[in-house]
């Protein structure tokens, strides 16, 4: 590949962006940054990050996204956290409550929108308000306390890697493999690229409408177990203004907001890169409130770039 | 009132107007015609200031003028009424009627009770007594709309008004206001220029019919020169070589009985093994949507369909696509591809229904049709957006003659294609029939249809008016009968 295109490609821009990014920080921070426990704590930080935003690189392939994710985790990890405290219910059952209720939000987004017609901006925006309130019903100031045999979901380590960061890499393997090979998810780039088209060419735009907001909510509940798992609590605080976070990291990632672009692993690369971006400035000792500020500019200038390069090497 | 003279005006690639020389006189109803692309609609956008000529000479009441922008025309008093929709539908009736020259008081803000007051007057005039101005247009029926629009036009006491294909949208009683509208303001001396493809409506309203074909001025008729003389001047284009024939069979494949949907009622069709039946017909004859019915992607409200003599259920286009039936959309762009993939992708796409995506096995089926369809790219990898527009019709093809279709739907299938690629195409549609494959073509483009439809259906108003045989088919009969005159010579 000429590399005109390998530059318009996000995934080999990001990563070189990435491996650049390692390099600085490891001269300029030789003690601090590359040692196994700061990439260790790294990826477990990212790995909650990463599993949502694979469900949002689907709905944004597919030219949707998906305000609530943020709430359903609260939620899922409340529902669960809730019946094992309360009701002592067995940690499985437990926690197959919270995934079947994220399962139920992501059909009602998906409904409504695809069969309702409603906008997925306004639908998802109330239901991350609806959601939200549910978590904080169900956990309130906070639930501590659960069996070990939940804990050990979210704390047991293998090979150095905590839990988290092991169900990352596979769901990450799992949807990368599937979104590449099989025609199910294939269905979500003809839906982004023309939804008309893909209509006419005998895809179901509306039941995969649907699929997306389920499999988006579905990864959303079990980053939410996960997360209270690790945290040893439920928080009905918990993934409070991922949703925007994650879809810029996906953006970033080299998904469009119009849809019918975008790569899996694309994903994990823009929350990787965030994330390094952060601990760069903590290291550096800069203030946290300019790494809002940083990534907001930092998101600018790539989308920008990417309008740039299309605009003048494109032809 | 106003005189155009030598008029051109070039599109990259199109002499959309050349040399048009037109005279329109205070108190006359001056028709407009022309087929689809023959330039009328871009010399009324010159004549309300939306479009500047390259080159000619304008005079308005005798002195040269620049219409140079929609603002200069409405000054001088030309008011147009669009052929597309132009209105706001969040806003009220009043709102829409007057959308700059609001009535103001005193204090320069808008006198509301004016405003009411002179809609109200306006909707009387125009007989739609039982509208109140407060109404928000998007609740208003079709027909009522385009009455607003024609309100909006008539509100700034127009000398010159423009009228594209006003009765599109309208029905018989608006209609018939409409032009009661029309001889009033003649009256008046105000000069109407007005267009559209019903013969029939011309032949009551209009004083002359001025004729316009492939961007060129041919002539200015009175109103009761013979409908033939004037169709004729509009198509009148040498036959290319017409090589027809047949390869009909007698098993019928698909039958269509008294099917009703929207924009179309009581259609009844037969399409044989190896037949082309073609369907022709203006813009809002209803073809489309009929195809669009037939292919399981509109709602019907009646009737039934049946494929090798079995009633058929579509509500989706997997379901016809199940029982072989392939659809070409009209526009490939926003209908048949997926601009930002792959020609390969764009092949295999008809193709979703389950498994797993063989990128590999996507690849030589698409390496396979990109040769027996001769589509000229670079590789299957090619994005699809950079071929030109006959290798994309051909791409969209592939894709579904790829399905090994029974039955083929297609619209428009040499839209925007050079000759070359035509030829192709026609090849192509020629050969599926040879294998006793069936074909539904609409096309707007008539030697097309006479080239290679063994039946041509022509539609009027959602219905059909009548099924010529190739044989007994002439370019004018047919542009006849889509026009809505009633000339059945057989």
């Amino acid at each position: 590949m000429p590399l005109k295109e390998r530059l318009q490609d996000r995934i080999f821009s990001l990563g070189v962006s990435i491996v650049i990014l390692c390099l600085v920080l490891s001269f300029v921070f030789p003690s601090g940054f590359p040692s196994i426990a700061n990439f260790s704590q790294l990826l477990l930080n990212l790995s909650i990050d990463t599993i949502v935003a694979v469900g949002m690189m689907l709905l944004l392939i597919a030219g949707m996204f998906d305000l609530s994710v943020g709430s359903v985790v609260a939620f899922a990890g409340g529902m669960a956290g809730y019946l094992m405290y309360y009701l002592h219910v067995n940690f499985m059952i437990a926690i197959a409550a919270g995934l079947g209720g994220s399962v139920l939000i992501g059909f009602l987004n998906g409904w409504l929108v695809a069969r309702a017609g409603i906008n997925p901006m306004i639908q998802t925006l109330a239901m991350m308000g609806v959601v939200r309130g549910l978590a904080l019903m169900l956990s309130g100031a906070g639930i501590q306390n659960f069996p070990y045999s939940f804990i050990y979901i979210g704390q047991s380590k293998l090979l150095g890697l905590q839990a988290p960061v092991w169900y990352m890499f596979a769901i990450l393997l799992l949807f990368s493999f599937l979104s590449r090979r099989t025609v199910f998810f294939r269905r979500f780039y003809f839906i982004g690229g023309n939804e008309k088209a893909a209509r006419l060419s005998g895809i179901n735009v509306e039941k995969m409408k649907i699929w997306g907001f389920v499999i988006s909510a579905s990864l959303a509940g079990i980053a939410g177990i996960l997360l209270s798992s690790r945290l040893g609590a439920a928080l009905s605080t918990s993934g409070a203004g991922l949703e925007l976070r994650v879809i810029t990291a996906v953006i970033l990632g080299g998904a469009s907001l119009s849809g019918g672009y975008g790569k899996v692993w694309g994903a994990f690369l823009g929350v990787l890169f965030m994330a390094l971006i952060n601990n760069l400035l903590i290291l550096s000792r800069v203030s946290g409130y300019w790494q809002q500020v940083i990534l907001g500019i930092i998101l600018i200038a790539a989308v920008g770039l990417d309008q740039w390069m299309l605009k003048r090497l494109g032809k | 009132m106003l005189r155009l003279e030598n008029i051109s005006k070039y599109f990259p690639g199109v002499r959309a107007l050349q040399e048009v020389s037109l005279e329109i006189n205070s108190g006359e109803v001056h028709a407009l015609c022309g087929e689809n692309g023959a330039g009328k609609s871009t010399l009324m956008n010159i004549i309300s200031g939306n479009l500047r000529p390259d080159r000619g000479n304008i005079y308005w009441k005798g002195e040269p003028v620049a219409i140079d922008s929609v603002g200069r025309a409405q000054a001088l008093g030309i008011a147009i009424v669009y052929q597309e929709r132009s209105l706001v539908d969040s806003l009220s009736v009043a709102e829409n009627i007057f959308p700059v020259n609001q009535p103001r008081n005193s204090f320069g803000l808008i006198d509301t009770g004016a405003l009411f007051r002179k809609t109200k007057q306006l909707l009387d005039e125009l007989q739609l007594d039982n509208l109140a101005p407060q109404t928000i247009v998007g609740n208003l029926p079709g027909a009522q709309k385009g009455m607003v629009e024609i309100a909006r036009a008539l509100a700034r006491n127009p000398s010159l008004l423009i009228l594209d294909e006003p009765t599109a949208a309208l029905t018989h009683r608006e209609t018939a206001v409409l032009f009661r509208i029309i001889r009033q303001l003649k009256a008046l001396g105000v000069a109407v220029i007005y267009i559209s493809h019903r013969m029939a409506e011309l032949k009551q309203i209009a004083d002359v019919i001025s004729v316009l074909k492939d961007g060129k001025y041919q002539g200015t008729f009175p109103a009761h020169a013979p409908a033939e003389q004037i169709v004729h001047m509009m198509v009148g284009r040498e036959l290319e070589l017409a090589q027809y024939h047949s390869h009909t069979e007698q098993q019928t494949r698909l039958e269509v009985k008294n099917l009703s949907g929207k924009g179309f009622q009581q259609v009844s069709f037969k399409i044989k093994r190896g037949e082309i039946l073609g369907f022709a017909g203006l813009s809002g004859s209803g073809r489309s949507e009929l195809a669009r019915a037939v292919f399981g992607d509109t709602e019907i409200t009646g009737g039934e369909i049946f494929v090798d003599e079995k009633k058929i259920y579509f509500r989706h286009p997997v379901d016809s696509m199940r029982v072989g039936i392939a659809y070409l959309p009209e526009d490939r762009k926003t209908e048949g591809l997926f601009m930002d993939r792959s020609v390969a992708e764009n092949i295999s796409s008809a193709r979703m229904q389950h498994g797993m995506y063989r990128r590999k096995a996507v690849l030589t089926e698409a390496d396979k049709l990109i040769r027996a369809f001769t589509i000229r790219t670079p590789s299957a990898t090619n994005v699809v957006s950079k071929l030109s527009g006959g290798n994309q019709q051909k791409v969209v093809i592939a894709k579904w003659l790829s399905l090994d279709p029974d039955i083929l739907i297609v619209q428009e299938p040499t839209n925007g294609v050079d000759v070359g690629a035509k030829a192709e195409i026609y090849e192509i549609l020629r050969a599926m029939t040879a294998r006793g494959k069936s074909i539904l073509m609409i096309s707007s483009e008539l030697p097309e249809l006479l080239l290679l439809a063994d039946r041509i259906a022509v539609m009027y108003n959602g219905s059909i008016k009548e099924i010529l045989h190739n044989k007994e088919a002439t370019e004018d009969k047919i542009a006849a009968l889509a026009s809505g005159i009633g000339v059945s010579q057989n």
